[in-house]
C-alpha cells in the first residue's frame, strides 16, 4: 500500500485493534509525506531526537494551516502547558508541579499508595462472586478517575459530572479534523468549558476553605514565578483531570490484555509481584496508552532522514511505533516483561514527557498486583476488545472477561 | 542495597524522587542527591525508583563501590 496513505490506514477504525503492521510499515519508509500534507515519523530514533529538538512546536498557532488542528477552546481563553513551547509552557509547568511532586512536593504522589491500594481493594471486593466482569467499567476506568478527583479535590458526589464532561471531550479529540461531525467538536469545547468552570469554582472554595489537596496548594502556596492566574489554574487543572481520566485507564486495561493473552508471563507477575515494576515499564513499551503526538509542528524548516519538513506543517510522531523499531529493540514485538535495555517512548520524552507519569506509575503497579490473582480462573471474552474510537488514546472500550470454572 | 547513579546521563525527570522519596532528592530543579546505602525499610522503593528512570541512570546491587574485587 502507498506510504502516503499511511495516516489514514492508522486513523481507520478498521485498524484499531492491531495498528503494528501498519507501523512497521513506518520504519521501512522513514519519513513519510502523507497525502493531506502531514509528516509521519514511526523510528525510535528520530522520534527522540525530534522530542528534543527546539525547532518543534507544541503550539499549534505556528500551523501554517490552523484547521489541522482540532479546536478546543475559544479566542482569549487560557492554555494549558501540553499547548506550549518554553518558556511559557515551562513556567506553568514549573507552577503546577510545585503542589505535585520534587522538590517542592516530593511525598504527594509516595503517599496516595495506601488510597490506591485500598480503592483497588474495594473495586475488586465488588466483583467477587461475578461470573462475567468488564475490566475497564469496573475496574480501570473507576480507579485512576476517583484517584485524580481526590488528587485535585474534587468530591466524590461530583465525579458522574466530571465523567460526562471527560467523554464529550475525548470524543471531539480524532486525529483528523473533518472525520468527526461539528456538533461533536462544539460538543467538546462546551464540555472543556464546563469542566474548567467547575475547577475555578472549586478553586475559588478552597481559597476560603483549604483543604489538603492538590487545588488548595495552587490556590495558597505560590512560589518564585508566583501563583497563576483564574484563567491559567483553570486551564491547567481541566488538562490534569482529563488526562487522568483517558490514559492510564488505557495502560490498566492494556497490562490486563496482554498478561491474559501471555499466560507464562501472567503466572510469573502474579507469583512475583516484585517484578511488577520492570513489566509495567514493558507494558508501556508494548502497547503505550498514547500511540501518538499529533500536534507538533515545525517552526523553521527542518530535516529529518532525508526529506524536508516544511516550516508550519502538521507533525505526527507516532510513539508506539518508535517503541516497536527493531532498530532500536530487539525482538520488538515480543512482551518481555524482564526487558533489561527499555527506554521507552511510553511518556514522551524531552520537555513535554508525561506530566502524570509517577502518578499512572504507582497506579498501574498497584492495580495489576491486586488485579492478577483475580484473574486465575477468568479468560477473554473476546479477543480482540471492542476498541475506543481514537488512534491518539488508543485502548480497548470494554475488556469483558468471563470465569472458565466453578471456583 | 546500594545504588550508583550515573549522573552523566540523569536528565532530572525526578521519577525516582516521586517513586523513592526517602532515598533521592532534588536540590533545586536538577541536581540529584541520594543516599548510596538504602535503609531495609526504603529496598522496594528504590527499585521501583530504578526500573522507572526515562534514561536508565540508577544501578541497584547488593553490593557496589570498592572492596569486591
Amino acid at each position: 500500500m502507498p506510504p502516503d496513505t499511511l495516516r489514514e490506514r492508522i486513523t481507520d477504525y478498521a485498524n484499531r485493534a492491531d495498528p503494528y503492521p501498519l507501523y512497521a510499515e513506518l520504519h521501512e519508509n522513514g519519513v513519510t509525506r502523507q497525502n493531506d500534507g502531514s509528516y509521519l515519523v514511526g523510528t525510535y530514533h528520530e522520534i527522540a531526537a525530534l522530542l528534543h529538538d527546539p525547532r518543534i512546536s507544541s503550539d499549534s498557532r505556528h500551523r501554517t494551516d490552523p484547521e489541522t488542528v482540532p479546536r478546543i477552546r475559544r479566542e482569549g481563553q487560557s492554555m494549558a502547558f501540553i499547548g506550549l513551547d518554553d518558556p511559557e509552557h515551562d513556567r506553568l509547568r514549573r507552577i503546577t508541579m510545585r503542589p505535585f511532586g520534587p522538590p517542592h512536593t516530593p511525598h504527594r504522589i509516595d503517599a496516595l499508595r495506601a488510597d490506591i491500594t485500598r480503592i483497588c481493594d474495594e473495586l475488586l471486593d465488588g466483583l467477587r462472586d461475578k461470573d462475567r466482569i468488564d475490566i475497564v467499567e469496573e475496574f480501570a476506568y473507576p480507579l485512576p478517575v476517583t484517584v485524580i478527583c481526590r488528587l485535585l479535590g474534587v468530591p466524590q458526589a461530583d465525579v458522574p459530572r466530571i465523567h460526562a464532561w471527560a467523554n464529550d471531550i475525548i470524543a471531539s479529540l480524532d486525529v483528523t479534523p473533518g472525520r468527526i461531525g461539528e456538533h461533536q467538536l462544539n460538543a467538546g469545547v462546551e464540555a472543556r468549558e464546563a469542566m474548567a468552570e467547575y475547577l475555578g469554582d472549586l478553586s475559588d472554595r478552597r481559597r476560603t476553605a483549604p483543604s489538603d489537596d492538590m487545588l488548595s496548594a495552587l490556590v495558597h502556596d505560590s512560589g518564585p514565578d508566583g501563583p497563576l492566574t483564574r484563567s491559567e489554574l483553570m486551564a491547567n487543572a481541566t488538562l490534569l483531570l482529563i488526562a487522568g481520566h483517558e490514559t492510564t485507564v488505557n495502560l490498566i486495561t492494556n497490562g490486563t490484555l496482554t498478561f491474559l493473552r501471555h499466560p507464562d508471563a501472567y503466572r510469573q507477575l502474579r507469583d512475583e509481584p516484585e517484578l511488577m515494576p520492570r513489566a509495567v515499564e514493558e507494558l508501556l513499551r508494548y502497547e503505550p496508552p498514547v500511540h501518538l503526538l499529533p500536534q507538533r509542528t515545525p517552526v523553521t524548516d527542518v530535516e529529518v532522514c532525508d526529506v524536508t519538513i516544511p516550516q508550519g506543517a502538521p507533525l505526527i510522531l507516532v510513539l508506539a511505533a518508535g517503541n516497536r523499531d527493531p532498530l532500536r529493540f530487539d525482538h520488538p514485538d515480543r512482551f518481555d516483561p524482564a526487558r533489561e535495555d527499555n527506554q521507552h517512548l511510553g511518556f514522551g520524552s524531552g520537555i513535554h514527557s508525561c506530566f502524570g507519569a509517577p502518578l499512572a506509575r504507582v497506579e498501574t503497579q498497584i492495580a495489576l498486583n491486586a488485579l492478577l490473582p483475580h484473574l486465575e480462573h477468568f479468560q477473554l471474552a473476546e479477543d480482540p476488545p471492542p476498541y475506543r474510537r481514537s488512534p491518539i488514546l488508543r485502548g480497548p472500550r470494554h475488556l469483558p472477561i468471563t470465569r472458565t470454572s466453578g471456583t | 542495597m546500594q545504588i550508583v547513579v550515573d549522573l552523566n546521563r540523569c536528565q532530572a525527570y525526578a521519577q525516582c524522587v516521586f517513586l523513592a522519596p526517602e532515598v533521592f532528592e532534588l536540590h533545586g530543579e536538577e541536581t540529584l542527591m541520594f543516599m548510596p546505602t538504602v535503609p531495609d525499610d526504603q529496598q522496594e522503593r528504590a527499585r521501583r525508583a530504578a526500573a522507572a528512570c526515562p534514561v536508565q541512570a540508577i544501578l541497584t546491587g547488593e553490593q557496589a563501590g570498592p572492596g569486591e574485587w
